[in-house]
């Protein structure tokens, strides 16, 4: 009924509007009759009636939105109002969309890399089933971990497997294998070990051949199959489908490939697996240790298809049951089970880092847009005022006050949305090629990674809700402000005021201002934090000699080398390589300096019960020689002390101070885990072999035993320190062994990954913040050069009373800057705290750093002094008696 | 003196209903009939009387009808339907048993 009679008036629109001024005229013609015949006068008998009446317009009007789809009409209504509003004033129109194009643009792209990193579900079929299981211990621990701490042993996995009732089936997979293909020219690949049930628990069909089947994992060692992934095949076989059913070598064993996965499958990592073997062949691809049967090691990631029906609430309690039951086995410790939708980076460490980075990031994209934000919010103050006649006008003949902020508030949501679309299809188009760039130019060393940044539905609503909420956002404070007139004197109000205040909002209008500058300041001062931070990792001096000395890479132990084959390869690769032309050095170390690879273990001193956490590496007696580190007290280690496996070392300056404070180090002891003895022999002056950027932490060193021959990397300094030698080095290795991967680099090479963090987040800060500076600029300009025009006359009469220009500028700045000095002062405190949260996150940032924290407000207020100069100045030279005309 | 501002939105909907209990009225006649039936004392503004018929015809309630008035006129005129009549004696009711138990709090000294 009522549905249809508003539907009905909505074709007879015309009709309604004649049957409502029919019926009140009947009305008020009924009643003027009444008083007339009562003996009052005609002219007298209708202004009664009227009087009685009240406001007919009001009447009309709620009648109309009674009987019409009031919210959907007067949307349609206000979005053409709007349309055409914004389209008679194209510079506006254009300004305030670039400006939210701009700032939404950033907000959706980096939320775009964010969700393809972290967010968006595994690429997989009905992937919103599958969980992954992480778990975190508490209390008493001692678990041996390879890889993550959170990840799981074999006979847990079974455990679960077997135990659970809420799966149709629990997969395991070792995520960080590396292994050597063998063949013509080796390739270190990333691939997994999985359990056999991997690609059915997925839902993943192999391309070509097969996937695996239980049997296949029924007993280790027993079933050598391997599934390659079609990137694999089609870079290194030549997509041959005769491969199936032929044998490749993995870190030199035999193993039969028995299919191809689906194109684009890259297994469960952001770093994509090239290939999987069944996980009961752990040892054949790790040859030095095997984990299978050991009960308390983790290095299994575990991911679950769900039951129809069953919520991850179900999941984690039926989870935590077993969870509960393998605790019992291990007194006083407890196991918390992380259990979420699967996702790239899950495991909860990642997360961690990921959310945490990535919530720095938003952030600061976010102060952007509030910035573009309270640009376009003052210039709708702007426009307000300049339709000031037209509100108060339609506020006088009755229309609400909700009315016409709707109004204003379609037409701030146009320009979002238009903002919004540009700024996110841009982002979407360019997100893709960026991700590419940056991924291609990572430094050498860091896994090969993919992402999609393509946006999905999360992407699309995220960049919806930010467009609809900045919409409202800087909307709404100009609109409520644009209709809080006191309808008498703004009706009476000359258009150029001759007050001394900026005009009418001039309060926001600068509280707008104050905050541009404040936020602007904030991620300016950050920005500057992060590119002195740069600078000084560019420049940092490592406190050692990295020139003209190649570091070779490789891993015997996993290609099956016994103690006593690794001694003698090398030996004979020392051999070799010293006999190569330039070469003057060739030492050994367990890791080379700033390689990403950190040692650590507990020691124990003399007279305490309770072990340290100390970082060591093991080295050749020519180390501390080759890398220009001198020995400060005591000696460096002999030749001798290499030919057996003595116990002594050497420990850094820091670390000599630190345990044995106001003592001498040399011939003080230590024991390991294993209660040996260690003797200190020596100290070394401190240099950041380990970590850039933090010397000063426990590192010790110890001699190159025999026993660590198969660990053990080399370091080899030439005059020319030039490719020649990296060839002669491989060239030699190869000699040796045909089929062992060696990384030859330069040492120099290994600053890149330190630096490449700060150099992505001082670029990306960079952006932002010239970006934050360019808006600011523009938002002090568009206020002050407003505040200009709208005093143009009061200017005029102060000029015609003798002031001179340099008196209106004076003026003129004074208020144009005091807003903006707030802003500073606010900016710079809010920064302080910003800096000491950098301060931690990133290494080499002094949170106190005086020349950005001086130079970037100095900066920042020469902009803006710069922005209001240019309109200000174009005052003084108003003629005044042009000024007086000026309306 | 009651001012129309004292009427509650849903009493302004009660006397409307029961103006026409008697038969058909057009607006004009419902604001005389509530005038004179309350001896002058509810004084409603007139012109807020028609959003009320509007939103009750809207409702179901009343079933209008343009025909010409007693001086020839062309006049809107408003009926109870069914659903009227039975939301009339609820309401009816409802006051009834409000407004007894009001003048009983009132009467307790």
């Amino acid at each position: 009924m009522k549905m249809w009679a508003r539907v009905k008036a909505l074709f007879m629109r015309k009709q309604l509007e004649m049957d409502l001024e029919d019926e009140l005229t009947f009305h008020l013609t009924q009643r003027e009759e009444k008083k007339r015949a009562a003996g009052i006068a005609a002219e007298e008998a209708k202004y009664a009636a009227r009087r009685e009446f009240g406001n007919a317009t009001r009447v009309k009007e709620i009648c109309r939105e009674m009987w019409s789809f009031a919210s959907l009409e007067t949307f349609w209504r206000d979005l053409r109002y709007g349309a055409r509003a914004l389209g008679k004033n194209p510079g506006f129109t254009v300004a305030a969309v670039m400006a939210m194009a701009l700032g939404i643009g950033v907000n959706t792209g980096i939320f775009s890399v964010l969700n393809g990193v972290a967010l968006r579900l595994l690429p997989i079929p009905k992937a919103e089933q599958i969980v992954s299981v992480d778990q975190i211990f508490h209390g008493k621990l001692s678990r041996n971990v390879h890889g993550e701490p959170e990840l799981f042993s074999y006979p847990e996995y079974k455990n679960y497997r077997d135990h659970n009732h809420v799966f149709t089936g629990l997969l395991a997979y070792e995520p960080f294998l590396e292994a050597t293909l063998g063949g013509e020219s080796p390739a270190q690949l990333m691939g997994a070990a999985a359990s056999c049930n991997y690609f059915d628990v997925l839902g993943e069909r192999p391309e070509l051949g097969r996937v695996f089947v239980d049997a296949d994992c029924n007993a280790p060692g027993a079933s050598a199959v391997v599934v390659l992934s079609d990137d694999l095949w089609r870079s290194r076989f030549g997509a041959d489908p005769s491969i199936v059913g032929k044998s490749v070598s993995l870190n030199r064993a035999k193993f039969v490939v028995i299919g191809i996965a689906a194109p684009g499958f890259g297994g469960l990592d952001p770093w994509p697996s090239a290939f999987w073997a069944p996980v009961t062949m752990q040892k054949e691809l790790e040859p030095a240790r095997g984990f299978l049967n050991e009960d308390n090691t983790g290095w299994l990631g575990m991911l679950g298809r769900m039951e129809g029906g069953v919520s991850i609430e179900e999941v984690r309690s039926d989870l935590r049951v077993i969870a509960a039951r393998i605790d019992e086995q291990y007194p006083g410790r407890t196991t918390t089970l992380v259990v979420h939708r699967a996702s790239f980076m899950g495991r909860p460490e990642e997360r961690t880092v990921v959310f945490a980075i990535g919530g720095v990031v938003l952030a600061a994209v976010g102060l952007v847009l509030l910035i573009a934000c309270a640009n376009v919010a003052n210039l709708l103050l702007a426009r307000a005022s300049a339709r000031q006649k037209e509100i108060v006008i339609r506020l006088s003949i009755g229309g609400s006050r909700w009315q016409i902020v709707r109004q204003l508030l379609t037409e701030s949501l146009l320009i979002a949305f238009l903002g919004g679309a540009l700024g996110s299809l841009v982002a979407f188009w360019s997100m893709e090629g960026i991700a590419q760039f940056v991924l291609a130019h990572l430094p050498h060393g860091s896994p090969r990674l993919v992402w999609n940044v393509n946006p999905d539905l999360r992407v699309w609503g995220y960049s919806l809700a930010l467009t609809a909420l900045t919409g409202i956002v800087f909307g709404l404070a100009p609109a409520l402000h644009a209709t809080r007139q006191d309808l008498s004197t703004a009706i009476k109000e000359d258009s150029a005021g001759l007050t001394g205040k900026t005009g009418s909002g001039g309060f926001l209008r600068s509280t707008l201002v104050g905050m541009q500058v404040a936020v602007c300041m904030i991620l300016l001062i950050a920005a500057g934090l992060l590119m002195r931070g740069l600078y000084m990792a560019q420049t940092v001096d490592p406190g050692f000699e990295m020139r003209g000395i190649t570091q070779a890479i490789f891993d015997l132990p996993s290609q099956g080398y016994s103690e006593e084959r690794a001694r003698t390869f090398q030996r004979e690769l020392i051999a070799r390589v010293a006999a190569l032309p330039g070469v003057d050095g060739v030492e050994q170390a367990r890791v080379t300096p700033l390689n990403h690879q950190f040692m650590g273990t507990g020691v124990t001193l003399a007279g305490e019960t309770e072990a340290r956490q100390v970082e060591f590496n093991i080295v050749s007696p020519g180390f501390f020689t080759m890398l220009g580190m001198p020995i400060v007290r005591g000696r460096g280690f002999t030749k001798e002390e290499t030919q057996a496996d003595t116990g002594v070392m050497v420990v850094t300056e820091s670390t000599a101070r630190r345990l044995w404070p106001g003592g001498d180090a040399v011939g003080k002891t230590l024991r390991n885990f294993e209660k040996e003895e260690y003797q200190v022999v020596g100290v070394v002056r401190d240099a950041q072999a380990s970590h850039l950027g933090e010397p000063g932490g426990i590192f010790i060193y110890m001699p190159a035993g025999p026993k660590e021959q198969a660990n053990l990397q080399l370091l080899v300094h030439s005059k020319s320190g030039d490719s020649a030698t990296a060839n002669g080095i491989r060239e030699a290795a190869r000699t040796l062994d045909a089929d062992l991967m060696v990384d030859v680099t330069k040492l120099e090479e290994n600053l890149e990954l330190w630096r490449t963090p700060s150099r992505i987040v001082a670029a990306l800060s960079g952006a932002l913040g010239t970006l934050a500076l360019l808006l600011a600029s523009i938002g002090v300009y568009g206020v002050v050069s407003y505040g200009v025009s709208q005093r143009i006359r009061e200017i005029g009469i102060r000029m015609t009373l003798g002031a001179d220009g340099k008196d209106v500028m004076t003026l003129l700045l004074r208020q144009a800057m005091r807003p903006v000095m707030i802003g500073a002062v606010v900016g710079v405190a809010g920064c302080a705290a910003v800096s000491q949260i950098l301060s931690k996150v990133l290494y080499g940032i002094g949170s106190h750093d005086p020349i950005a924290f001086i130079g970037v407000p100095l900066f920042l207020l020469g902009i803006a002094l710069l922005a209001s100069y240019v309109p200000a100045r174009r005052a003084t030279r108003i003629d005044p008696v042009v000024a007086l005309r000026y309306e | 003196m009651e001012k129309q501002g004292d009427l509650v939105q849903g009493t302004l909907d009660m006397l409307v209903l029961k103006a026409l209990a008697r038969g058909t009225k057009h607006g004009y006649a419902v604001a005389e009939w509530i005038h004179e039936s309350s001896n002058d004392v509810l004084h409603v503004e007139e012109g807020a009387l028609y959003p009320a018929l509007h939103r009750l015809e809207l409702r179901g309630l009343l079933s209008a009808e343009w025909g010409s008035s007693e001086n020839n006129r062309r006049a809107k005129f408003y009926s109870l339907t069914k659903a009227g009549r039975k939301e009339l004696a609820q309401e009816a009711e409802y006051w009834q048993r409000m407004s007894g138990a009001i003048a009983r709090v009132m009467q307790m000294a």
